[in-house]
């Protein structure tokens, strides 16, 4: 068997991890943003699903395209318009809030289309981020998604309790969810002062009924 | 590269009658055909390629004594897209054509003269039928992938999807499930052209001087459809060629020089009642419902359909260009839809460019990097 190529030591790999827990066998699974197609490629090892990933860069859907993953080249600001209501079990938005235009728009999308969704979140709260800011005085770092302030895909910075607001606002339920804290730990409920130092978070969200 | 590879035209004739969508049937069938690559000793790296409206059996390579190579030879051969080292890639002339399968301009069996307008009207579905005979021909049940662009896209559908067990996967290039009003206008436009010129004769003008002037001002209205606004404008804009503009209406704009030449060439090559035909059968087209219709069984078609409950382990792979106005990405956009109802893993791209609709004879790059991922993948 082909190994996941997720190494659990790293930040995506460990979310990778979180998200194959969450995933039960056999689903169907539209992974937003899915980049090379490597967690569809892990979920479709680990748990049969079967997934679509939505990527807007070429060179990206080639490699899905080589995995044997099922790729749609779109941009997502446009909206999952081509998707029908209730088609997926799970809609991901994995690394790929920054990047959105109109988040609030892609999350209510996503429960349109999947019954349940999964978004990893990037704390800009967190005190390494507020310390850097403070000394540095720049907003824009270096991410995987790198770049200047003026040409990067980073457009969006949100710290967890600005987003668990945005949930609740929009009437999103958090089934579960995963807060990365330092030293390598992760938690499974929310703690003292989170927004200063969960670094990164996962959520897995239904809509209200 | 490597030098010139000679590919040999092949014809297959069929002595039993072949009968159409329409019940008409046609004796002594001649289906023509070529195959780049070779058959491997499994028999299932078979790739069946389908042209388009203008297109031959001849894809790939070198015909003996012709400088010019086949018309997907940028895609075909060692290393290329469909790798004739990897695979044994198969294209036949479609029916109502005018390369060496049967069309108006054959000879009927029954009057030893051309068929003309006594020739049958043909489907799309007629045209996949015929490269059934061809397969079964070959020893072939099984096909690793069928591909093809525009016209040929939908013969790519018609046959994956009446003959799901056959394939491993299709290949959709800018093409349609069912042609809007603006492209079966553009087709009719091209059909009266030929038609209103009395050269053409009603069908009957073999042995004497064909509408030539009819099907050039059809082909022109195609290579109109076939490239941008943008490309045309960079290619031409308002460059004039030649001084002498004293002759009234004469062509004096580069982009009339290029139409008339398009014009012309194609009239060397290509028969004024097979683009009648051929244009017909591509309007009529609709591929949903010639799958749900009740006339599914009709022609040649009793095992139509069988193993559609096995089409979810097939894979499809469509592919849209940006600037496409002919068969705009939209469409390309609902037979992902399409198919993924069906339970088909399809992935969709949209290649960005300036070319339009003819970007899958030119834009070979994306293409490349694409078809041969996909098809790496089919192998795992």
């Amino acid at each position: 068997m082909e190994r996941s190529g997720s190494d659990m030591h790293t930040m995506p790999g460990r979310i990778h991890g979180i998200i194959r827990e969450w995933i039960s066998p056999g689903s169907r699974v539209l992974d937003l943003g899915c980049g090379d197609g490597s967690l569809l490629k892990d979920l479709a090892l680990t748990r049969q699903v079967q997934g679509i990933g939505v990527e807007i860069s070429r060179d990206m859907i080639v490699r899905c395209l080589a995995k044997g993953i099922s790729v749609y080249q779109a941009d997502i600001d446009h909206g999952l318009s081509q998707w029908d209501d209730g088609s997926f079990d799970y809609v991901i938005l994995n690394a790929t809030l920054q990047v959105i235009h109109r988040p609030h728009e892609i999350i209510r999308e996503m429960l349109r289309v999947g019954k349940k969704a999964v978004i990893s979140v990037s704390n800009f709260g967190f005190v390494r981020n507020r310390v850097r800011v403070l000394f540095d005085g720049r907003i824009s770092r270096d991410t995987r998604l790198s770049g200047s302030w003026h040409d990067t895909p980073v457009i969006r910075f949100v710290s967890l309790s600005e987003f668990i607001r945005s949930l609740r606002e929009m009437d999103v339920e958090t089934m579960d969810a995963r807060y990365f804290l330092p030293m390598g730990k992760v938690s499974s409920r929310r703690t003292m002062l989170d927004n200063l130092l969960v670094k990164e978070a996962v959520f897995l969200l239904e809509r209200s009924s | 590269m490597n030098g010139r590879t000679i590919v040999e035209p092949r014809t297959l004739h069929i002595d039993r009658p072949f009968r159409l969508d329409s019940g008409d049937t046609i004796n002594g069938l001649d289906i023509a055909y070529e195959v780049y690559g070779e058959l491997n000793g499994s028999r299932d790296n078979a790739v069946l390629i389908e042209h388009a409206l203008s297109g031959s059996a001849h894809a790939a390579f070198y015909h003996r004594d012709d400088p010019k190579p086949g018309w997907w030879d940028v895609m075909i051969g060692p290393g290329k897209a469909f790798d004739t080292n990897r695979y044994c890639v198969i294209c036949s002339n479609v029916l109502a054509g005018c390369n060496g399968t049967s069309g108006p301009a054959s000879k009927n069996p029954a009057t030893g003269l051309p068929y003309g307008l006594a020739f049958p009207p043909v489907t799309v579905r007629d045209m996949v039928e015929v490269q059934r005979l061809l397969l079964a021909h070959l020893g072939l049940d099984h096909v690793r992938c069928i591909a093809g662009g525009s016209m040929g896209g939908m013969q790519a559908m018609q046959f994956f999807t009446d003959y799901p067990t056959l394939f491993d996967s299709f290949i959709c290039i800018a093409s349609t499930m069912r042609h809007s009003a603006q492209q079966i206008a553009f087709n009719e436009v091209g059909r009266r052209a030929i038609m209103a010129d009395p050269r053409w004769n009603g069908g009957g003008y073999y042995g004497i001087v064909p509408p030539e002037g009819g099907l050039s001002v059809a082909r022109m209205i195609g290579h109109i459809t076939y490239i941008s606004e943008k490309m045309m404008q960079e290619k031409f804009g308002r460059l004039r060629k030649g001084k002498d503009d004293r002759a009234v209406f004469r062509p004096s704009f580069e982009v009339e020089h290029y139409l008339d030449y398009q014009g012309i060439a194609f009239v060397r090559r290509f028969d004024a009642n097979s683009y009648l035909y051929i244009t017909s059968a591509i309007d009529n087209f609709d591929l949903v419902s010639s799958i749900s219709s009740s006339g599914r069984f009709r022609g040649e078609g009793r095992a139509r359909g069988r193993g559609m409950d096995r089409i979810g382990e097939k894979t499809g792979l469509v592919i849209a260009f940006s600037s496409d106005w002919l068969y705009p990405a939209h469409q390309s956009r609902d037979i992902v839809r399409f198919y993924s109802g069906l339970g088909v893993r399809v992935s969709y791209a949209e290649i960005l460019t300036d070319h339009g609709h003819d970007a899958f004879l030119t834009d070979v790059r994306d293409q490349t990097l694409m078809i041969q991922s996909f098809l790496d993948s089919l192998g795992a």
